[in-house]
């Protein structure tokens, strides 16, 4: 891509936007020139917020990547502990930021501690998982050399495993730089002194608009830039990205029992985990696996609960799989045709990738002021919130082609469709798929942020409705059914995942 | 920490107190500050000026307590905190409060900020709401979670609520100014007060002029706290009452001193200043002239409970607690 095409890209996006700011009228849009009017005279406290924010989300970046690190050990130094490791990091990812929210901020009280943690859990998963599969990407002769020198694993991780992992860990801080800065401003919601979330509450609160648009302009600007950092940084230190794996390690191997059993141990152990996490605390707020199972099971009221919480799970479902669904062909047909259409994607690419580091609390206010509160609104934001992942995975992926295969098919005169369709689409499908599984929590996190800030429904509203008339059993039985929710789509996609590329790609699914 | 500022009257004050505790053998060597949390239930606005007050005058630490003000926000629940003793008085409502008990919080209400409910309609003056009924025939905008509010509204007033269209909007005059409802269920002292500071007066009709009578940013303490923590509770509640009414004073001293205390929130100094002008009429009444800031008599917690039976909250009297407030006031 040459520097005058990228300059073209952003002079139409720029005049694009301003169009769009001059057309929508005063209450809706600022354009790039009110944004810059703005930020020209409020540069101080604008740039006090970003710092605020940038430190809080660097601290989460670093701790959940650490977790991330400590958490991918375990199994290459206990492999039988993978299934474990791998499930109950898939649970806590799918934990629902919003009532995740107002339990940190009791646990931790006032200061960073929740916009911290939150920007940890937001980060931590996308590295996991490239970690995961980086641990294992060696020829297996590497190892046999260790055992040869009749050297444990502890040696295997320290001398092959984790040099071989490097590339992997680099990808996927990659991938969750952007992550820290939307789990740090959430957790601004929950009671913040200062902060860019902060400022989206108070401006949209005060019909500030040129003001709110500043503040999605720089949070999404600083989105595009820790991406672009970290992606430079590991450019530096590993000029050659590696041919990335991106299934999951298999998990639950075996017979149907064996699974069952391997299932209730990882339940066993996350119920194990919640009760000590709760214990000591005041059952007010802090429900205990019992009380929540008593609240949606044996209470007098427990039919209501479930009539309730069936509505808004219902209702969240229609606009997130809608939206879900369209974001991943969206993603994946834009990237075919500008594989088809080259010439495009000089113009396309950038904008894909620094549009999907915008955090979507400061997108969700915006997209509802332009859709509307309907469905559209909502199934934009899922969409957007999946496309962009989709989209940049898919184009790696058709990357991925193998040269002779396209050398053949060029030997015989095939064109580009036939290119496409025989040889980069089948290339693209693991990356479709680890996108399509990634995009499974993101979806439903999408759809619950908008309605908790926007619509008004389903079971973001549930969340915050239950907390503001403190009915903490109603909360914690939202955030399990959601995470349930997360955890099984997830599995539906990883199982769809394994049949399709067994056919497809058999080399990504061998252990 | 800021250093107490030393003139020469405190000087003497000091050394006279110094005097007479030392004569009586009482001086503690540096009296420690007990630290107590006030659990604000928004972000930092003129809307807790009065804490701001007490704060910046130290009339909290004059008393023994090192108050430490804690953020409320839109993912920030004000109950537990006072529940696990985080904060000693959270501002709720009563609504929020009396759901609160139902769940098993043990809370009374022990001063009342409020007097008025702030929930008001706004409309635009071409198509104004200035009674309920005025609503039959309008689309009204606000959450779906308010529904109970506007339904006890129209039950009050004897309109028949089947006749206003509820649109689900988010908290914000953007879809009024758009023309895509006609009015907004909203507080008084915000979304109407960010359309005139944009030049756009809004039409205002309080609830509480029309029989909702609801107690609102009312300060909570649990029972326990009631009964063994009494000296820290009259000395938080008194630095408040004392805040509030030297704000009444002067609103715009308050909203400077906001503003000057916040300078990362983004706070807009007219904008603060109108707010602050237009919370006086709600916190301050008859009531209030005659017995002090925060008061209430058997007849306005008669009216609650009234109004909470509509909203599907069943309460007693004993859910407001007036004991520290005689303290402080008598």
């Amino acid at each position: 891509m040459t520097a005058r095409t990228r300059w073209f890209g952003l002079a139409t996006f720029l005049g694009l936007w301003q169009g769009l700011a001059l057309l929508a009228g005063g209450w809706l849009l600022a354009g790039p020139v009110g944004v810059l009017e703005w930020l020209a005279a409020h540069p101080g406290l604008m740039a006090r917020a970003a710092a605020v924010t940038l430190a809080n989300a660097a601290c989460g970046f670093v701790l959940g990547n650490l977790a991330a690190i400590l958490l991918a050990a375990i199994p290459a130094l206990w492999p039988r502990t993978l299934n474990l490791v791998a499930g109950l990091a898939l649970v806590v990812f799918c934990l629902p930021l919003i009532a995740t929210g107002p339990i940190l901020r009791v646990l931790m009280g006032p200061g960073n501690g929740p916009q911290i943690v939150l920007a940890a859990l937001a980060v931590y998963y996308t590295t996991l998982i490239p970690l995961l599969a980086g641990l294992r990407a060696m020829p297996s002769a590497w190892l046999d050399l260790v055992q040869i020198y009749g050297r444990g694993r502890w040696a295997e991780l320290v001398h092959v495993r984790a040099r071989a992992s490097v590339p992997y860990l680099l990808a996927g801080l990659r991938i969750s730089a952007p992550a820290a800065i939307l789990g740090a401003m959430v957790g601004e919601f929950t009671g913040a002194e200062r902060g860019l979330g902060v400022l989206t509450i108070r401006f949209s609160r005060d019909l500030d608009v040129p003001a709110l648009w500043s503040v999605a302009a720089v949070a999404a600007g600083l989105a595009i830039a820790v991406h672009a950092a970290v992606g430079w940084l590991g450019r530096r230190a590993l000029p050659d990205a590696p041919p990335v794996i991106l299934a999951p390690p298999r998990l639950l191997r075996g017979s149907p029992g064996r699974k069952a059993a391997h299932a209730a141990l990882l339940v066993a152990l996350i119920l194990v985990l919640w009760w000590v996490a709760v214990a000591g605390l005041n059952p007010f707020f802090a429900k205990r696996p019992a009380d929540v199972a008593a609240a949606v099971i044996w209470a007098p009221d427990a039919a209501m609960t479930r009539a309730a919480l069936m509505t808004a799970m219902m209702q969240t479902l229609a606009l997130a799989v809608p939206g879900y669904l369209a974001g991943l062909a969206l993603g994946a047909g834009l990237a075919i045709l500008l594989a088809l259409r080259p010439g495009l994607s000089a113009v396309m690419t950038p904008w894909a990738v620094a549009l999907r580091s915008i955090p979507i609390v400061t997108t969700a206010p915006l997209i509802v002021l332009l859709l509307g509160r309907g469905a559209a609104g909502t199934v934009t934001l899922v969409a957007l919130m999946v496309f962009f992942p989709t989209f940049a995975a898919c184009q790696e992926g058709l990357r991925q082609a193998p040269g002779p295969i396209l050398d053949l098919f060029r030997s015989y005169c095939a064109g580009p469709l036939r290119q496409t369709l025989h040889v980069r689409i089948p290339a693209m499908l693991p990356a479709l798929f680890a996108s399509a599984r990634m995009g499974v929590p993101a979806a439903i996190l999408a759809a619950t942020v908008v309605e908790w800030l926007a619509t008004g429904r389903g079971l973001g509203n549930l969340m915050a409705l239950s907390a503001s008339v403190s009915d903490y059993a109603m909360l914690w039985l939202t955030m399990v059914a959601v995470t349930a929710m997360s955890a099984l789509l997830y599995a539906v996609v990883a199982g769809a995942e394994t049949r399709v590329l067994a056919v497809m790609a058999p080399e990504q699914v061998r252990a | 920490m800021t250093p107490i500022p030393l003139t020469r009257r405190r000087l003497m004050q000091a050394g006279a107190a110094g005097l007479a505790l030392g004569g009586l053998g009482l001086v503690r060597p540096a009296a420690a500050q007990v630290p107590v949390g006030l659990q604000l239930s928004w972000l930092h606005s003129v809307q807790f000026a009065g804490s701001y007050i007490a704060r910046k005058n130290n009339w909290w630490r004059d008393a023994g307590l090192e108050v430490t003000l804690l953020q409320g926000g839109p993912n920030a629940p004000v109950e537990p905190p006072v529940v696990a003793g985080t904060a000693l008085i959270g501002i709720s409502a009563a609504d929020y409060t009396a759901a609160a008990v139902a769940q098993g919080a043990p809370f009374r209400i022990i001063g009342v900020a409020m007097q008025k409910n702030p929930f008001a309609i706004a409309s635009m003056p071409a198509n104004p709401v200035r009674v309920p009924a005025d609503l039959v025939g309008k689309r009204i905008g606000m959450a779906v979670a308010n529904t109970p509010v506007l339904q006890a509204l129209c039950t009050l007033n004897d309109v028949d609520i089947g006749g206003v269209q509820v649109v689900p909007t988010q908290y914000s005059a953007q879809p009024l100014l758009a023309g895509e409802v006609d009015c907004l269920l909203c507080w008084e002292t915000d979304l109407p007060v960010a359309m005139e500071m944009q030049g756009v007066p809004a039409e205002t009709m309080l609830l509480a002029d029309h029989g909702y009578a609801l107690h609102s940013q009312t300060y909570i303490a649990t029972t326990d706290s009631i009964a063994n923590r009494r000296a820290e509770l009259v000395a938080l509640l008194g630095g408040e009452v004392r805040g509030w009414d030297t704000y009444r004073a002067d609103t715009d001293a308050a909203a400077v001193l906001t503003v000057e205390t916040f300078p990362d929130a983004g706070l807009d100094l007219e904008t603060q200043k109108l707010q602050a002008r237009r919370q006086v009429p709600l916190m301050f009444s008859d009531l209030t002239q005659a017995n002090g800031f925060g008061w209430w008599s058997e007849e306005t917690v008669a009216q609650n409970i009234e109004t909470l039976a509509l909203l599907g909250r069943s309460v007693t009297p004993d859910l407001w607690d007036r004991s520290i407030l005689e303290e402080i006031h008598g």
